[in-house]
């Protein structure tokens, strides 16, 4: 309840804010289209996000200039991180997160990229989560019906598990769960969500990690089946599949979160307008229901409790890779 | 024959008025970007996405889909005249296409490259309509060391291009391979090859700027030694002769349209690769099998025709991966894909039976796209020929400010603008050294594609060539695989076989 009580008080303040700069400075408005980087290929899961956010915002004329999404997928988002940063102050330019911008700063540190000072943190919009999928005819996995069984094959075979990038969120993943259940796999990166959910389904790799929708074109098909949810709950778009906590694995449990950051040195000014914009796109009825007929989980967090989250998930991270390497 | 009844559907749907006119504005948009150096499909359709919000899903995918298939035409123009590529699609068209122009026959090339693009893009529908569901499996098999076997099968008839001076040949597709390695690394996402540590060098060097260079910067410099400044292009006149004469030189170049349409289809399916890659191929393969192969390279129909006819034919080839696998099989697809989503449209295996109307109307459209856009082109080519008709003086410098545009746009980095006019001023030196360019220009275009599935396919076989050699596990990629051995081993032998075979001869 009290969450609900400092969100609901956190609404009102902002609103009464919004008001107020109304009635004194001219409030900031684009200027020229607005690039949105996106530090992932096309058609993966942040890509479609970010396609969404564009298209709610063109449809509705929610901004005055256009949002043009431009994909950077170079190094696990190395490149899309290096560009943002070297945009410090520029008012037109805004990021959208996978978990790749809480890893590759510490993997790659001959970026020096400083996650905390070098963006600032808008708004988280979505989390997403992670299954487990095989694919429905998959030669190494006949017979495998549940998450047991899979763990079972996966520990005396090498399986092949095709993933998103070197130390990508489903690479750190597979570290987990090694630690957890004994097994090792083969990791087979490829250039983006939607290449890995074809690999999977054409035979190439034995399981993957994927977002809910970037299988979802092959869940409804028939062709892939998941084994488990990471989440605490089961999700209506995925009724028959059991969450970790059901089948006493509490600890398998992990999120992606979907936020937008804009470069370091902005004005607060700036940093309301794209907060404010967001949060119209998120009420927007159409991406309600997208996102929730696609699996996802709506979770929107702004302000000094984004900070708190990702200072959290930054070190939760950190800790992940320690244990990884 | 379900199939027929579905189709003349979708023909009829794209027929209805308010269709028709979408698609005949949609081929001219496309037409002006793909003509336009630095503004390609991709561009024209994302900018374009936004409108297509306010129709329904049909008419949207059959704006945007007659936009990337004008775009596709539309390369071909400046490439022709003005010896830029206007798109990466129609890099390789470049070729033969300028030298045709230069020679005064831009007619033969402008014709060759419309009937070609026709010819290809009709025939991969035609594939599409039939046998798209099987496709759908084929694009699903073809993995990492398949992809690469195709790569090296490319590579191989990269070899051939350059002439009879193979090491000559091998140091350019060495340069190209060199340059393509530059950024991040694909597979652990770490900097290499960072000279300087210039920022601009991490995203790479965008093929378009090293193309663009070469062929803008570098034929104009080489242009002005030349003549001195004083270049008169030749006196073209359009009359029914010409024409004629630009038809009946079509007739050398069915093979160019059999290996163009049925390799561009081929390669279009197969997700991430797309129409550049596979008009270059086109081009190489063509050249190669071709009888009178020395001839490539100095102006000949089929140097058009086979470029021209792939890309349009990959196009549509694209499609496919997007539609059934809902994987974009080129950039400007992964972009129409975006909008499928948003047009509340799932993509993947049950869209054919889910939306059946979409997808034949897609279908539909093109075979009505393919034929406005060759009469359009057909009856804009007087309009086109005009440009011939501008002073070298003031040509130049519009040709170099396109230039400019064209190497900033991609990427819109102002350090690409002062690579593409090193690689203009280096690749005017190689010239002068006789030093072929083309294959430098297709390995940066193949090399990250090459990479990346050798790399994939050797942590599948921990670290043993043998996967893309074994007949059984992976036949796909053995076939390919040894194809490539004999395409390359062709060009580097031929001259040795000729020469034995001919002493024989006499005897």
């Amino acid at each position: 309840m009290s969450i609900i009580k400092k969100l609901a008080l956190v609404v009102v303040s902002l609103s009464l804010v919004a008001v107020s700069s109304v009635s004194s400075a001219k409030p900031f408005s684009p200027k020229k289209p607005v690039e949105l980087i996106i530090p992932a290929g096309q058609g993966g899961g942040a890509d479609e996000i970010a396609r969404l956010v564009q298209g709610v915002i063109e449809k509705n004329d929610y901004a005055s200039k256009p949002v043009i999404p431009i994909n950077k997928s170079g190094g696990s988002g190395g490149e899309a991180m290096t560009y943002v940063k070297k945009k410090a102050g520029d008012e037109h330019t805004l990021i959208i997160t996978l978990n790749n911008v809480l890893t590759t700063p510490v993997n790659q540190p001959e970026l020096g990229i400083d996650f905390f000072n070098d963006f600032t943190p808008l708004a988280r919009l979505i989390t997403d989560t992670f299954l487990v999928w095989i694919a429905t005819e998959g030669k190494n996995t006949a017979g495998v019906e549940t998450f047991d069984d899979f763990i079972d094959l996966a520990k005396g075979n090498g399986l092949v598990m095709g993933g998103t990038g070197s130390m990508s969120e489903d690479e750190l993943l597979l570290g987990m769960m090694r630690g957890q259940f004994g097994f090792d796999a083969k990791y087979v990166p490829y250039s983006g969500g939607g290449a890995v959910a074809k690999g999977l389904v054409g035979g190439e790799s034995d399981f993957t990690l994927n977002n809910p929708s970037e299988q979802m074109g092959f869940y409804q098909s028939g062709d892939s089946k998941a084994l488990v949810m990471m989440t605490p709950e089961r999700n209506p778009a995925f009724p028959e599949v059991p969450s970790s906590y059901e089948l006493g694995y509490p600890d398998l449990e992990y999120y992606m979160m979907r936020a937008f950051m804009a470069p370091a040195g902005i004005d607060a000014e700036v940093e309301k307008y794209y907060t404010g914009l967001l949060h119209t796109v998120y009420h927007d009825d159409e991406f309600q229901t997208f996102n929730i007929d696609d699996g996802k989980l709506m979770s929107w967090l702004e302000g000094y409790g984004l900070k708190d989250f990702l200072a959290i998930e930054y070190e939760k991270h950190g800790e992940i890779i320690k244990n990884f390497n | 024959m379900e199939t027929i009844g579905f189709l003349l559907d979708g023909i009829f749907t794209s027929l209805q008025w308010f269709n028709l006119a979408l698609l005949i504005f949609g081929c001219l948009i496309g037409l002006f970007v793909g003509a336009m150096p630095g503004l390609g499909s991709v561009n024209g359709v994302a900018i374009l996405i936004p409108i297509t919000f306010i129709i329904p899903p049909t008419a949207a995918i059959i704006f945007l889909a007659a936009v990337y298939y004008g775009a596709m035409y539309g390369g071909a123009i400046s490439s022709v005249m003005l010896g830029i590529p206007g798109a990466s699609t129609a890099v390789a068209t470049v070729f033969d296409g300028r030298p045709l122009a230069v020679k005064g026959e831009a007619m033969t090339a402008l014709t060759a490259a419309a009937v070609g693009s026709f010819v290809g893009g009709t025939v991969s529908v035609i594939l599409f309509t039939l046998f798209a569901p099987p496709l759908a499996e084929v694009a699903l098999r073809f993995n990492a060391p398949e992809t690469f076997a195709l790569m090296v099968m490319a590579f191989a008839t990269f070899v051939g291009l350059g002439g009879d001076d193979v090491p000559k040949t091998i140091f350019s597709i060495l340069i190209g391979l060199a340059l393509s390695t530059i950024g991040l690394d694909l597979i652990t996402g770490k900097p290499r090859l960072i000279f300087f540590n210039i920022p601009g060098f991490l995203h790479g060097i965008n093929f378009l700027v090293l193309a663009i260079g070469i062929y803008g910067i570098g034929e104009m410099l080489w242009t002005l030694e030349e003549t001195k400044g004083k270049v008169q292009m030749s006196k073209l006149s359009v009359n029914m002769k010409e024409v004629g004469r630009a038809f009946g030189a079509l007739k050398k170049t069915i093979m160019a349209m059999n290996i163009g349409s049925f390799l561009g289809f081929f390669v279009g399916i197969l997700p991430a690769a797309g129409a550049t890659p596979a008009s270059l191929m086109s081009y190489g393969i063509t050249k190669q099998l071709s009888k009178n192969s020395k001839e490539f390279g100095s102006g000949v129909p089929a140097g058009v025709v086979a470029p021209e006819c792939a890309n349009n034919s990959a196009s549509t080839g694209s499609m496919l991966p997007m539609l059934t696998l809902g994987i974009p099989g080129s950039p400007t697809t992964a972009i129409l894909l975006g909008g499928m989503i948003l047009w509340g449209l799932t993509p993947g295996p049950l869209l054919f039976t889910q939306e059946p109307e979409f997808v034949w109307g897609l279908i539909g459209s093109l075979y009505i796209a393919n034929f406005f856009t060759l009469v359009l082109n057909i009856a804009l080519i007087p309009a086109f020929l005009m440009v011939l008709r501008i002073p070298f003086a003031i040509l130049a410098p519009v040709i170099f400010v396109l230039c400019v545009t064209g190497g900033y746009a991609p990427t819109q980095s102002l350090h690409d603008v002062w690579l593409m006019l090193l690689f203009g001023f280096a690749g005017y030196i190689l010239r002068k050294l006789d030093y072929p360019v083309a294959p430098a220009v297709l390995s940066i275009v193949l090399g990250p594609l090459a990479e990346k599935a050798l790399r994939q396919s050797l942590i599948l076989s921990d670290g043993s060539m043998g996967i893309f050699f074994d007949m059984s596990e992976k036949p796909i990629a053995a076939v390919i695989m040894y194809i490539a051995i004999v395409l390359l081993i062709m060009p580097a032998f031929g001259p040795l076989y000729r020469r034995l075979f001919k002493k024989k001869q006499p005897a």
